[in-house]
């Protein structure tokens, strides 16, 4: 149906992409394509769906993309949306400041379809997608796993013949990773074809029939999931943890002095029916351990860094950091004790260069710094993550990837005391893993704590000392993540235990 | 949110105009004075969001209209008490103006835009201009306020300083400012014909649009958890 031949492509770089590769998608096929960052995938999908290089430009392309035997830039652009669907790996590049039901209404609106038809596919959609309780919602203040369910639903909305999702379980809780797969299993009849990007093949094993993998500006042939999920090497050959791995030893960590003590702590924010969405939150995080926080979207996660950092108001509740009260610090004094890493950088980017992020990172004041000191501080932490050839770039211009790492030099070279990781994108892969790992133990070995909050179970269980869940406004479990994976709260998700491979090999 | 903030954008709009031109047409400040106060009582009665930003502009402005205007008069032999009245209404019927437009921009999303004039049957350019005039405002404006959440968390103090440390830092917000304006100009671009708006093709709205505009779909059984 989709057939890609010969392509080679480029942005400018020393080496191309891609060079001289084929691919091909038939009718019904669900096709997963795997690869570390950086490998290609999101750009391997905007060629397949069209948008490369008719609306994102490249310096470098040459080969033959070809839909049902017509070559794609003959298509209309009606033509093109019309039969393939595309969700971008990071919602907020198709999105802006419309409420839940506009975004997946949007396009039945362009095809004027009659109203009363739109609201019935509205709602039966909304109520799919476990959608209704942000009916009315703009998407610019939802979470990142509601954003994504939202745009994955104006998607498929209109039934396109060929869906293309850019790593579609980002940022979702175990949970909605199986709504998701349950949805897409279900819109098969209206929409046949799949080609997903993923580091992680099992959440949708059961929606996929095929599996590629991306190595060296190249694809791998599709070969059945049975028959890859389990090759080991081809995984570590295409820079990916291998999805059916042994758990690696479990971290244990000695519990230093308290560094952050969070005691009774209520939000002022309060769901619609008045309940905040925290209520007595205690915790406290201590040196040379690795705390991490997991609970369904929604649960408040986002909610309790913003209240620990100060950007959130609380009713309730004090915070202790190095031992001294900070109720009454701004945010800026409590951040240069929390170093903050979000999942998308570019929310907290903001000067001009890479060197000069790093600099602020130390500073707290200016991009630049006439201290020779400082400059070889910032310079060490662009060097410890292999950021030294971009200390000139424009922190903009980075990869996901890059801009991730850049968070990590920053975080290690501010010398705040604790960490917040918010959903590590370099969790799959190899070398990001290995860089996420040299982080916690600089910040491990030098006194310091880290605090992760991530929906990987099996990274929160590979890297964690210790476990926290929480479920309706308050933690509802602390412990080790081995016992917590026992407890009745993480039972209560209902989310399948990090490892559990007998799972997997039912789907 | 009151329900007159769901009134149909284009009915909004009609009044906003009408109150312009009431503060433009005034015979002097003894009118226009007073209008303008009313402006912002109701600002203020009909809870607009946001309005505590839009008091401080409006001091300001109402500061550098009356300054500008008195120097400007003084200098044209006016004295003081001849000058004072005629700078008090202009910078009154800037006040009025600003006051009623900012209820249209802050009361109506870019969806509800888009539903009115999709249900009015308008020419798409014109849905389109419409909803990113009124709606992208309010976007840059979150904007703003992120980026500055993203300085402090990063541990630059740009709270417990001077005034003028304070309007330095605000200035160097402008830069990342405008990189996500383009980044958001992109997105819009990109949604729209990802999703098949077409300019030469009307369209309809899942909205039901009459004097007021519905605000999100009702569904059975509906609750609301963040």
């Amino acid at each position: 149906m989709l057939n890609i031949a010969n392509l080679t492509i480029g942005f400018g770089g020393a080496a191309p992409v891609f060079a001289d590769t084929n691919c091909m998608l038939d009718e019904g096929q669900r096709l997963l394509v795997c690869g570390e960052a950086g490998s290609g995938k999101s750009t391997l999908l905007g060629v397949a769906a069209g948008l490369i290089p008719r609306l994102i430009p490249v310096a470098e392309f040459s080969g033959q993309v070809e839909l049902a035997g017509r070559s794609l830039p003959s298509l209309t652009k009606k033509e093109l949306f019309d039969t393939i669907s595309f969700v971008s790996q990071n919602s907020e590049d198709q999105l802006w400041d419309i409420c839940v039901e506009d975004v997946i209404a949007f396009p039945l609106e362009n095809k004027s379809v009659e109203r009363s038809a739109i609201r019935d596919r509205l709602t039966e959609l909304m109520t799919e997608f476990g959608l209704e309780a942000l009916s009315g919602r703009r998407v610019l203040t939802l979470s990142g796993g509601e954003r994504r369910m939202v745009t994955i639903a104006a998607a498929i909305v209109s039934s396109p013949s060929i869906l293309v999702l850019d790593e579609p379980t980002t940022g979702l809780d175990p949970a909605a990773r199986v709504r998701l797969s349950n949805i897409l299993r279900k819109v098969l009849d209206s929409t046949p074809t799949l080609l997903i990007s993923e580091q992680d093949p099992l959440p949708l094993r059961s929606v996929i029939d095929s599996i590629a993998l991306l190595r060296r500006g190249g694809i791998s042939p599709s070969m059945p999931p049975k028959m890859v999920l389990r090759q080991d090497a081809a995984w570590i050959d295409a820079g990916i943890l291998p999805p059916m791995r042994a758990p690696p030893a479990r971290q244990t960590a000695e519990r230093g002095r308290p560094l952050l003590t969070v005691s009774g702590l209520a939000s002022q924010l309060s769901r619609s029916r008045g309940n905040p969405v925290l209520k007595d939150v205690s915790f406290d995080v201590r040196a040379g351990e690795v705390l991490a926080l997991i609970g369904r979207n929604g649960a408040g996660k986002t909610t309790l860094f913003k209240s620990i950092l100060g950007l959130t108001k609380t009713t309730s509740g004090s915070i202790l950091l190095d031992g001294m009260k900070a109720d009454n610090w701004s945010v800026a004094a409590r951040a240069r004790k929390i170093a903050y890493i979000p999942q998308n950088m570019r929310h907290i980017l903001f000067n001009m260069t890479v060197l000069g992020e790093v600099i602020f990172a130390i500073t707290a004041s200016s991009a630049s710094s006439s201290d020779p000191a400082v400059i070889a501080r910032a310079k060490a932490a662009l060097e410890r993550y292999a950021l030294s050839d971009l200390a000139e770039a424009n922190p903009f211009a980075l990869s996901a990837r890059q801009q991730a790492l850049l968070g990590l030099a920053c975080a290690d070279a501010t010398g705040a005391l604790v960490a917040i990781i918010d959903e590590p994108l370099l969790s799959r892969d190899i070398k990001g893993r290995q860089m996420l790992e040299l982080f916690i133990s600089s910040m491990q070995s030098s006194g310091r704590a880290v605090m992760l909050i991530s929906h990987d179970l099996e990274l929160v269980d590979d890297l964690a000392t210790r476990l926290m869940i929480l479920d309706n406004g308050t933690i509802a479990f602390e412990g080790t993540p081995e016992e917590g994976w026992k407890s009745d709260p993480f039972r209560s998700l209902g989310w399948q235990t990090p490892y559990d491979m007998t799972a997997w090999s039912m789907a | 949110m009151t329900r007159l903030h769901e009134l149909n954008f284009f009915i909004k709009l009609g009044v906003a105009f009408i109150i312009m031109l009431a503060a433009w047409f005034a015979p002097d400040w003894r009118f226009g004075v007073p209008l303008a106060l009313v402006c912002l009582a109701l600002l203020w009665g009909l809870r607009v969001p946001g309005l505590r930003g839009y008091i401080k502009g409006a001091a300001l402005l109402t500061g550098m209209v009356m300054v500008s205007w008195m120097i400007n008069l003084w200098l044209q032999g006016l004295s003081t008490p001849q000058a004072l009245p005629v700078a008090a209404a202009m910078a009154a019927r800037l006040v009025t103006t600003t006051a009623a437009f900012y209820f249209v921009m802050e009361t109506s999303s870019p969806g509800e835009i888009l539903a009115a004039a999709s249900a009015a049957r308008l020419p798409s350019i014109a849905t389109l201009v419409l909803s990113l005039t009124f709606g992208v405002i309010p976007m840059l404006r979150d904007d703003f306020e992120r980026i500055a959440d993203a300085q402090r968390s990063r541990g630059m103090e740009i709270d417990d300083v001077g005034l003028p440390t304070k309007l330095r830092f605000a200035l160097a917000r402008g830069i990342p400012l405008l990189v996500q304006a383009i980044r958001m100009a992109h997105a819009i671009s990109f949604s729209l014909t990802l999703y098949g708006y077409d300019l030469k093709h009307k369209r309809t709205t899942w909205r039901e649009v009459g004097l007021m505009v519905e605000q999100r779909l009702s569904m059975k059984d509906k609750t609301y958890e963040l």
